[in-house]
């Protein structure tokens, strides 16, 4: 199988992005702001330099930048988790919660064995994320293969179950001893926290993992024996099924790995930013993962690269609310738009093709 | 006026084939017409065109004494002729009345529908013409036979006085049929309505029609008062007396027994029995070939024998193995090959390229992996395109999807990959359905060459030449049930269509 690339996908891609940017500076004009100036601060704030030749000597030592790349990495993470449910077949919308979870039992263990050497206690920590996540996505996988219900429902629903049970935990039984701190577990033995790659910014020791993790995804789902069973389960469950495939198993399977990646996106954020777990530790990650997911149709390299794209928007765009006074919710916007065009794609495509048919027709008339 | 339709030497072409050729034929007003023959004779086409769908190549279409100008069902329907389509076009989560007033809806201050005037418009037209309905219903709630009714309600809603049902019987029961033909007769009767009506049952066409035309490859071939037939003679007509093929092969030499039914229960979508007690054999060696109207149960029948349907009661053997509860994957494994009889929805994954397609089942084989888990493209790929030049297989690339094929060449991917396991055991459903004559023969030749090589092949197929040039034995199938059981060369065509519509004796038609 050659891999082709889809020339015409990354074209419109482009367009919805410039077209994007672009309606964002006339909002932005509308609204009394300097677009150049506006954008100019956009690429300060998520790169923390003012010029190609700082960016290329010393982006990696801005703590502007490493947000940007920690940012990424939750991105493509939780998009590719997305991704591998997708390619059989099985929407998990429940990432959120996953995370959730993963998040709070890591954060748990980490106060349990506060007094073991590290490397256990990270590894017992990962582990135990691991474990609850995929658990909490076997779940909804099992119904949807065994009772044919609708995955969608049943992840949304525990999304929301999860987050509450989590809520309850850090504001009861797994709240915080130390003095005035109102909510959350207690604060990790400092020596379990990964270490900071730029200083004062959100990258740590956690982006190599997640590289490894996104190799070993793009390499099952493209170049592995599995990989192509999911495909074709994905692609078609009853031919599947026919040649021989257990697409059930594969769809469960598939399910689960998809939760232990959120899960341990959970316990990056609790061991790499927070060092302890507290409501809203996730403001709706999984979701910007899943749409990144989404507009690159699942193809694990498109949803890397359009990570950092996002990341880079929405980082660049704290810079830009504080430097430039344009909202925040700008990125929002410009987010929204791209995915409306997206979604746009293939109408837009037609009308594309039509307007250049009937222009030739016209020349050659 | 004495002809209601009027119909001049249509003919029809698709591309690569001809559907009508220079077919002319006149209903009277007033009479129930029938119109048979064989599956692609032809009849769907022709009443397709009639109701305006498809626009002939050429020949004209005179409805009350005008010639049709613009093909479109919307012209037809007010011209005052309707049809009801062997699939049903009905919202199902709409009420009956709903269904019934949709596109012409009674309305308030001319905005809004008035859902009580639509209820009451369509129980005094159920009463008009006595077919009983609850306009309330909703329609995914009502049973089949009911959902037929507001079918035809719909078309007399809109003002149709020529009715025309696709196979109307297919899908109900023989109680429905009864009460659907007293219907039909009384529409005629006091209504003065017109009735075409196409079908395959012979002995519905003895029980209900006034006059009978019936097809074969695109022709009409006869054109009768039904009085003047027999269900005998009519099977003669659609078939054709052709001498029947001589297969160019040895005789055959059984061996052991490869697939075994005994007393097999299976149930259909719906959940009706539609296997009922079914007990058959296939050796090594030899092709059994199964003649059998479509819906008698052979589609669940194979479905059953190769996994993808669980059954009921009895029993399967393959290769000596109990199958119960065994998947798909797992009957595979103990030597059985399945081409399927919807290559598009099973037997393909339309998005996957060719070098996928022809991969499964194969792709876990050493050969083809490293390591255990790692795909070896290099192998694949060869081994791809080996079965691609072997068979013939004719597309843009080896990449290209295999759901932009035409027909013939997505069967053979599917005859590629499943004639390549060395499996002994074949069950091949409709083989060639929309295949062009080159691949249809070398369908053939493959098929006739793994039975001499000594597997048992399980053949079903709707193309009555197809069953007789390839089997053994031939075994007729009629509501579930074995009707018949002939070695080939001992019957015609013309006998083995009557066993397949139920050993019914000639001119004993159901009384309704």
């Amino acid at each position: 199988m050659k891999r082709k690339f889809d020339w015409s996908y990354a074209l419109s891609l482009g367009l919805a992005v410039t077209l994007a940017l672009f309606l964002g500076g006339v909002i932005m004009a509308l609204t009394g702001h300097d677009p150049i100036a506006a954008y100019r601060e956009l690429l300060r704030g998520a790169t923390g330099c003012s010029s190609l030749g700082e960016f290329l000597t010393s982006a990696f030592t801005k703590r502007q930048f490493g947000n940007t790349i920690e940012y990424a990495m939750v991105l493509f993470l939780t998009g590719l988790a997305c991704a591998l449910g997708a390619r059989v077949g099985i929407f998990n919308v429940g990432g959120e919660g996953q995370l959730y979870l993963g998040a709070i039992v890591s954060a748990y263990i980490g106060v349990l064995l506060k007094d073991t050497a590290p490397i256990l206690a990270v590894l017992a920590a990962a582990l135990g994320a691991v474990a609850i996540g995929g658990f909490y996505a076997w779940i909804p996988g099992v119904l949807k293969v065994k009772l044919k219900v609708n995955e969608v429902i049943t992840t949304i629903m525990m999304n929301t179950i999860a987050i509450y049970l989590c809520s309850w935990l850090s504001n009861g039984p797994w709240k915080t001893t130390v003095p005035n701190r109102v909510s959350g577990t207690d604060p990790l033995n400092p020596d379990f926290t990964f270490d900071k790659l730029i200083r004062g910014s959100n990258l740590t020791t956690a982006i190599f993992a997640s590289i490894v993790i996104a190799f070993l995804v793009w390499y099952v789902m493209s170049k592995t024996t599995v990989g192509y069973e999911m495909k074709l389960v994905g692609q078609n469950s009853r031919f599947a099924r026919f040649a021989g495939l257990s697409a059930d198993r594969l769809t469960i399977l598939a399910m689960t790995v998809s939760g232990m990646m959120c899960g341990l996106v959970g316990m990056f954020e609790v061991y790499g930013l927070k060092g302890n777990y507290q409501d809203g530790i996730s403001n709706e990650y999984y979701f910007d993962g899943l749409l990144v997911a989404m507009i690159m149709r699942y193809k694990p390299v498109g949803i890397i690269g359009m990570s950092f794209a996002f990341a880079f928007l929405k980082v660049g765009a704290q810079g830009m609310e504080l430097n430039a006074g344009v909202p925040g919710e700008l990125y929002r916007i410009i987010q929204a738009i791209i995915i409306f065009f997206m979604a746009a794609q293939n109408g837009m495509t037609g009308i594309v093709k039509k307007w250049f048919a009937k222009k030739g027709g016209a020349v050659r008339g | 006026m004495e002809y209601v339709v009027e119909m001049k030497n249509i003919t029809m072409d698709f591309p690569g084939i001809r559907a009508n050729d220079d077919v002319s034929l006149s209903v009277k007003k007033g009479e129930i017409f029938a119109l048979v023959g064989e599956n692609g004779a032809g009849k769907s086409t022709l009443m397709n065109i009639l109701y305006g769908i498809l626009t002939p190549t050429t020949g004209e279409v005179i409805i009350k004494g005008k010639k049709v100008t613009a093909f479109n069902p919307k012209n037809t329907i007010a011209a005052g002729v309707g049809m009801v389509h062997q699939h049903f076009m009905l919202v199902p989560s709409f009420t009956v009345a709903q269904n019934i007033v949709m596109s012409r809806e009674p309305r308030k201050w001319g905005l809004f529908c008035d859902d009580r005037g639509a209820v009451e418009a369509v129980r005094s037209l159920s009463e008009e013409y006595g077919l009983h309905v609850n306009p309330e219903d909703v329609v995914r709630e009502i049973s089949v036979g009911l959902q037929q009714r507001v079918e035809i309600l719909k078309t007399l809603y809109r003002g149709a006085d020529v009715l025309i049902l696709d196979e109307p019987t297919a899908v109900l029961t023989p109680q429905e049929t009864d009460e659907l033909f007293a219907i039909l007769r009384r529409v005629v009767k006091e209504k003065g309505m017109t009735v075409i009506i196409i079908t395959h049952k012979l002995y519905e066409v003895m029980a209900i029609s006034d006059r009978v035309a019936v097809m074969r490859q695109g022709k009409l071939v006869h054109l009768e008062e039904t009085k003047n037939v027999t269900e005998r003679s009519l099977a003669a007509m659609m078939v054709g007396r052709d001498v029947v093929q001589v297969q160019q092969q040895e005789k055959a030499a059984p061996g052991e027994e490869k697939i075994r039914v005994r007393d097999l229960q299976v149930q259909d979508n719906r959940g009706l029995p539609a296997v009922r007690g079914l007990s058959l054999s296939v050796r090594a060696g030899e092709v059994v070939g199964i003649a059998a109207i479509e819906g008698n149960g052979q589609s669940e029948l194979l479905e059953a024998i190769t996994g993808m349907r669980t059954y009921t009661g009895g029993s399967i053997h393959v290769n000596g193995t109990d199958v119960s509860g065994m998947t798909p994957g797992q009957i595979r494994d103990l030597g059985l090959s399945h081409v399927p009889e919807d290559r598009l929805s099973t037997g393909v994954s339309p998005d996957a390229d060719i070098t996928d397609n022809l991969l499964v089942g194969k792709h876990r084989q050493a050969e083809f992996t490293k390591f255990g888990f790692h795909q070896n493209r290099k192998a694949i790929e060869g081994y791809a395109s080996r079965l691609f030049e072997k068979f013939d297989i004719r597309a843009s690339g080896m990449d290209a999807r295999v759901g932009s094929l035409s027909g013939g060449n997505m069967q053979k991917v599917v005859i590629a990959r499943e004639f390549s396991f060395p499996s002994d055991v074949l069950v091949i459903s409709q083989p060639t359905r929309g295949v062009d004559i080159g691949a249809n023969e070398f369908i053939h030749s493959r098929i006739l060459e793994k039975r001499n090589e000594g597997a048992a092949v399980l053949l079903c197929s709707a193309d009555l030449d197809e069953v007789f040039r390839l089997s053994d034995r031939i075994v007729t199938i009629y509501e579930g049930k074995i009707t018949g059981e002939f070695e080939a060369g001992t019957i015609t065509k013309a006998e083995l269509g009557y066993y397949m519509t139920g050993d019914r004796k000639a001119g004993g038609a159901i009384e309704a």
